[in-house]
């Protein structure tokens, strides 16, 4: 009984580590006391890929949530006909959105795949810990490392690879989003989403062309460390990729629907100024916060920052996802679409007429 | 046919066809490394002229050694000096198999095996700072560092090796100094790699000399704008001695005037 | 007359030490760093021996530099801290070595006046320097590394290791700040002793 109660004081953070970062003497006699979460029940958290989320949690009490995340450098297609080199968790630029309660202590497995070429670790801003994981994830090609820690302040937040050179390891696609509910729950809604905004810096600009080889016959575009040192991305994506939210791609909902968007910004550099056209937030949680603004047209989105909004989409048409630097979006690829189906509805939207303006009013002045 | 042939007539030649390596002599020289000196600033450093390997250590060269010091297999190493990746891509303890070429370099070499092949060839690992000295060249330049289209050439090419084997030795041209492939193809172990501590989280920046390090300091760079150098050390300050990584190979140096 | 019985008695202590050597070497776990190549050492009181003959009982092991004018000093005064917690809760002596991975310094006259300044004795804490071998691999299954710095001195990190009778490693501490308690801890719990 005592031992619980010591326990669940330590919860605060228990940095129980397995791997290689620590030394030989993270040995059995060290790290016994680092069993404080078995008590509670363990859970297994199904991750799905951006931009879908997981489902709600429906629980009351704490549990364990063990999440299993992937280092992996993968070659992907960044805009049409053009393949980047990207840096990922789970194989996905943002990686996946981890779902968890808040009170849940996070037990997360970072494995780096073994065909890695880089170290890689985590730090997620929803950890009160050294580095935010970072101190105890650094993790080698082929290995995994695990840390546990808990969750104490429901919100939306970022998580990214934090080694050196940090600012590549971001600008190569390594971040993603965990959402810790409140003990409540959100409220249940139509449709969540997942966007993350990046900046990606290629030597070639927006839409050139790069260099073929034959490992990759589609052109591979390199990393530019100069323009990322400017500040000046060749793209601006949302989820990675030029047309990720476009076509076959877009994000749908209903007339009438109620849809919630988490929305971060990876960056490495670039604020987000996040706005949809044609839609009005009827919610953000400003900053990720508890504040909640409304009537929002536009939000900001710093890197490393998340909000959650919500719009009831009462119009059908398709509403474009856009930074509205306005640049970004037409000339840089951070562009998307939320088709919205249903009944036209005139009383809220509705054209009345085009054509030339009548020449007898025109003369009338 | 005759390509088939000649390939197992070099199957059958074995271990002889690797016996000697090659060397070039480096002279002495100052630079100025990219890690920062205890206080944060430039650390200036001399280096006296050494014989470096032209190439890394191939996986021929290194089946070649497993068979002549049989401590060193696969399987039969002590987990003390090779962990459970060791030579993990070969097909058996003795065998390279149809991936793993002969005369591609040697990875998952734990640094205590490529300290023995190098000691095995009269040799041994270089330091850090040698390896630096000797990275800084290119074709034309002993420190072609400050030239940004090369340093780019290096970052691009390190990425476009992503998920595949390690590329062939010799495909760049040799550098000043004759010596191959030192900066795109491989991270490289060196002999005093681990004393290059990053801290536990290594985005704190050098806090100058700490007591855990005996007047030393965490890691920091001084030009942080080598990156390719940068991923190297991330790459090999986060692995244990015994550790073995897909990426990570060696080659061997010797002191002048042995 | 004098430096030929040495001598032979040199050859009687090196036949001896071999053949303790290779029993012991025999019974040695997989894990154990006493099974690192042979690494000959010389303490303080100018006795010379192999590292790996420092098995049979458990032991603190780290490594120094006796120039260093931070760490090192600290390091030492760690070691006695932790033989001292040791005994006041009842424990058997533990005896500790460190060993220099600045032997072109660290000379036995050098290692015998470290001693003397940190009053220590050489049957339960040993200064040592490496005579043949290859120290910087012990430096390696410890955890420790080293590198020169350019304007003299290195940089390097401090690990002190409980190893186990056997060689392999029960607890390490970085042997900074007070009294490690945990890793006291771990010494008492190899001699099945009460934990304070
Ligand atoms: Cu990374």
């Amino acid at each position: 009984m005592k031992h619980h109660s010591v326990a669940a004081a330590a919860l605060t953070l228990l940095f129980a580590t397995a791997t290689a970062a620590a030394g030989p003497g993270s040995l059995s006699a060290y790290s016994a006391s680092g069993k404080s979460g078995q008590a509670l029940p363990v859970i297994k958290e199904t991750l799905v890929a951006p931009p879908d989320v997981p489902a709600a949690i429906h629980r009351d009490y704490p549990a364990r949530v063990v999440v299993q995340l992937e280092t992996k450098e993968v070659v992907k297609k960044i805009a049409s006909g053009l393949n980047y080199d990207f840096w990922t968790f789970n194989g996905t630029v943002p990686g996946p959105l981890i779902r968890v309660r808040e009170g849940d202590t996070v037990e997360l497995h970072l494995r780096n795949d073994p065909s890695s070429h880089m170290t890689h670790n985590i730090d997620l801003h929803a950890v009160m810990g050294p580095g935010g994981g970072a101190a105890a994830t650094m993790t080698p090609p082929g290995q995994e490392s695990v840390f546990a820690f808990k969750a104490m302040r429901a919100g939306i937040y970022v998580y990214h690879c934090a080694t050196p050179p940090v600012p590549m390891h971001i600008a190569n696609g390594m971040y993603g989003m965990i959402l810790v509910e409140p003990p409540q729950g959100l409220p249940p809604v139509a449709h969540e989403y997942y966007v993350m905004q990046g900046d990606f810096y290629t030597t070639t600009g927006y839409k050139y062309t790069g260099y073929t080889t034959g490992a990759h016959p589609t052109p591979l575009l390199a990393f530019d460390l100069q323009k990322m040192l400017k500040e000046q991305p060749t793209y601006v994506l949302f989820n990675g990729q030029e047309g990720s939210l476009i076509g076959d791609h877009a994000l749908h909902a209903k007339v009438g629907d109620t849809v919630r968007l988490f929305v971060g910004d990876g960056g490495p550099n670039l604020t987000s100024s996040f706005h949809i056209i044609g839609q009005i937030f009827d919610d953000v949680q400003v900053e990720g916060g508890t504040l909640v603004n409304h009537n929002v047209q536009t939000t900001l989105i710093p890197p490393g920052g998340a909000v959650t909004v919500e719009l009831k989409t009462l119009v059908p048409g398709t509403f474009l996802l856009v930074d509205h630097a306005i640049t970004r979006a037409f000339m840089k690829g951070a562009l998307g679409q939320l088709v919205v189906s249903g009944e036209p509805q005139p009383e809220l939207y509705h054209k009345v007429s085009s054509g030339p303006a009548p020449a007898d009013k025109a003369g009338a002045f | 046919m005759g390509r088939i042939a000649f390939a197992m007539l070099l199957a059958l030649l074995g271990s002889p066809a690797y016996a000697v390596a090659r060397y070039v002599k480096l002279p002495a020289g100052t630079f100025i490394s990219a890690l920062a000196a205890p206080n944060g600033g430039p650390q200036r450093v001399h280096v006296a002229a050494f014989w470096m390997r032209v190439e890394p250590a191939t996986n021929g060269e290194f089946l070649a050694f497993v068979r002549a010091h049989p401590r060193w297999q696969r399987g039969r190493v002590l987990p003390l000096f090779a962990g459970p990746h060791y030579l993990a891509a070969w097909r058996g303890p003795l065998t390279l198999g149809r991936e793993v070429r002969a005369d591609g370099p040697v990875t998952q070499v734990s640094w205590f095996a490529a300290r023995a092949f190098c000691a095995g060839e009269g040799a041994r690992l270089p330091t850090w700072d040698e390896w630096e000295y000797a990275a800084a060249a290119d074709a034309t330049r002993r420190d072609a560092r400050r030239d940004p289209a090369r340093n780019a050439a290096i970052l691009a090419a390190i990425q476009a090796s992503t998920g595949s084997y390690p590329g062939a030795i010799g495909r760049h041209r040799a550098d000043v100094y004759g010596v191959r492939d030192l900066n795109r193809l491989l991270w490289e172990w060196t002999d005093d790699y681990a004393a290059m501590f990053p801290s536990a989280d290594s985005r704190n920046p050098g806090t100058g000399p700490s007591l855990a390090l005996c007047g030393g300091s965490a890691l920091a760079f001084f030009d942080r704008t080598q990156y390719a150098l940068i991923m190297r050390v991330a790459a090999l300050a986060a692995l244990r001695p015994s550790e073995a990584a897909p990426r990570v190979g060696f080659r061997c140096v010797r002191n002048d005037g042995e | 007359m004098k430096r030929r019985i040495d001598l032979v008695f040199g050859f009687f202590l090196v036949a001896s030490l071999w053949a303790n050597i290779s029993a012991a070497a025999a019974a040695l776990p997989d894990d154990s760093i006493y099974r690192i190549p042979a690494l000959r050492l010389v303490d303080q009181d100018g006795k010379a021996f192999e590292f790996a003959s420092l098995s049979g009982r458990p032991r603190l092991v780290g490594m120094f530099y006796g120039s260093c004018r931070m760490a090192c000093p600290v390091e030492i005064e760690s070691v006695k801290r932790i033989q001292a917690a040791v005994r006041a809760a009842g424990g058997r002596p533990i005896a500790a070595i460190l060993v220099s991975f600045d032997p072109a310094h660290d000379t036995v006259p050098m290692l015998r006046m470290a001693a003397a300044e940190h009053h220590l004795r050489g049957s339960e804490f040993e200064l040592a320097r490496p005579q043949q071998g290859d120290y910087r691999a012990l430096g390696a299954v410890l955890g420790i590394a080293w590198r020169p710095l350019p304007g003299g001195g290195f940089e390097h990190n401090t690990v002190i290791a409980l190893l186990d009778a056997q060689g392999r490693i029960v607890a390490t501490t970085d042997g900074r700040g007070k009294v490690p308690t945990e890793f006291v801890r771990a010494v008492l719990a190899r001699e099945g002793m009460p934990l304070p």
